[in-house]
């Protein structure tokens, strides 16, 4: 069974059709690159996977669980699309650290948080019972994923004193500490020099593993090709190619793909 | 020296008054500006624009005339029946007046705190109180600071406003001495507020100091 299965997805603002009708899925440990030129929707659909923005239409379903059906009438609580988020993690472009805490601090904040409300409301948070020792433990892991992203020494710094790659780790870690089932990143590398970009692109590589699931919306055509199971090219609004980096990248059928990947594939033939 | 000492001491008990106006005002129109701000930034339009034409009011007349508002409309509509004690006047003028200006101090920090704070907040899975206690506050409050402390700065001096409606404050008791023959206190006077905002931009450059560890 597919981990995550988004079934007809649109989205409109006002008039302004942006996504129309965007059905995939995706199995626990894959990597999904999407693709495709600006205002195609590809942030969109992020937005919409972590509930940032709410489909008109569409169904997206995560380990069998319906998270999201316009068919449903019942309107979701806030309390419900909180706990739907959780399923999602997001890394944005602008990496949006919380500039006041250091960076371990903006890595527990949520995880401390999420600890307090769930001791309180169940007696416990992962096995542990006091806030005390769920600090512990969301510290621990904090710092183990400080060192995956190879921050562990910068980890009392503030984020206005850290590279543009740095804070983008930052980011990358803090989503990490509340294990989402899928990770998605929106364009993690656009607002940074290109000697910034090789870092932040190769923490990512790191981080796949068998179980890590995994959504990125990239211009990095060769990263894409490199880490990617899967690739789909979007153009306005509609999956316009999906398949295999072989398949997508290296033979393209669709023309507006092939038009879109021409000067890429020029550049390495 | 005597005459030096009996002008101080009255100056100084006027100067009581401006002092207590400046707190109370203060104490109540900096929470009240916040739920001001909250109306003026509502999803609701008809609370938004009700709460913005009382800002456009309150800010596009002088606080002077508000003062006269408060202290006369009163007795003059109920016949005489009903009237605000004059300190009690001055406060409510004070307080309304402060918190229109604070409230837009409010919005523009609230407002300029980036989208992309509360998207973060929201996909870590925080509540909104969460984000804005422990996300947004901090920003808004080191955004603010400035204008705030200028507003407040501003404040000291409107105080003497109050003369107005005859309250005995310290530009009063000045003038009082100036029309005995006496001119040198309505000068000296100055001294009284200079130190005060003395005092307070030193305070307010030590809050911006505090919150300076950190950039954005």
């Amino acid at each position: 069974m597919a981990m995550l299965k988004v079934e007809n997805i649109q989205k409109s603002f006002g008039k302004t059709k942006v996504l129309k009708d965007i059905s995939f899925s995706l199995e626990k440990g894959e990597v999904l690159a999407i693709i495709g030129s600006s205002g195609s929707g590809k942030t969109t659909l992020l937005r919409c996977l972590n509930f940032l923005e709410t489909p008109q239409k569409g169904k997206i379903t995560v380990n069998g669980q319906a998270l999201f059906d316009s068919d449903s009438k019942d309107k979701q609580s806030d309390s419900v699309i909180r706990k739907n988020r959780l399923h999602f993690g997001l890394v944005f472009q602008s990496f949006n650290l919380f500039p006041q805490y250091k960076v371990l601090e903006n890595v527990m904040l949520a995880p401390m948080l999420l600890a307090k409300e769930q001791i309180k409301k169940n007696g416990g948070y992962m096995g542990v019972k006091t806030s005390k020792e769920a600090q512990e433990l969301i510290r621990k892991n904090a710092l183990r994923l400080l060192e995956k992203v190879g921050l562990s020494e910068k980890k009392d710094s503030y984020p206005c004193n850290l590279s543009g790659g740095q804070q983008q780790r930052v980011a990358i870690a803090r989503a990490l500490a509340l294990n989402p089932d899928v990770l998605c990143f929106d364009e993690p590398t656009s607002a940074l020099d290109p000697e910034l970009t090789g870092e932040v692109l190769n923490v990512i590589k790191g981080l796949k593993t068998s179980d890590s699931t995994m959504i990125v919306v990239t211009h990095e055509i060769e990263f894409a090709r490199d880490v990617a199971d899967k690739i789909i090219f979007m153009a306005d609004g509609v999956i316009a190619e999906e398949g295999t980096p072989q398949q997508v990248i290296e033979n393209p059928q669709n023309p507006r793909t092939q038009a879109f990947l021409s000067r890429f594939n020029q550049s390495f033939s | 020296m005597e005459q030096f000492l009996s002008v101080t001491q009255q100056l100084l008990k006027g100067f009581g008054e401006n002092c207590y106006i400046f707190a109370i005002t203060l104490l109540l129109a900096l929470p009240l500006g916040l739920i001001v701000s909250m109306g003026s930034m509502s999803k609701f339009k008809p609370l938004r624009w009700l709460t913005k034409t009382f800002v456009w009011i309150i800010r596009g007349t002088p606080l002077m005339l508000q003062l006269f508002v408060v202290f006369y409309i009163p007795p003059l509509a109920s016949g005489g029946q009903f009237s605000f004690p004059r300190m009690n006047a001055a406060l409510i003028a004070f307080v309304i007046n402060y918190a229109a200006y604070f409230s837009e101090i409010y919005r523009g920090g609230i407002e300029g705190i980036p989208k992309g704070q509360y998207e973060a907040g929201q996909v870590l899975g925080m509540k909104k109180s969460q984000i804005f206690f422990k996300v947004v506050l901090l920003q808004v409050i080191k955004r603010i600071t400035a204008p705030i402390g200028n507003e407040i700065i501003t404040l000291v001096k409107d105080t003497s406003l109050a003369s107005v409606i005859a309250i005995p404050e310290i530009l009063m008791n000045a003038k009082d001495f100036s029309m005995e023959g006496l001119i040198w206190p309505l000068f000296y006077s100055a001294l009284f507020f200079l130190a005060f905002c003395g005092i307070l931009t030193l305070l307010f450059a030590f809050v911006e100091k505090k919150l300076d560890y950190y950039k954005g």
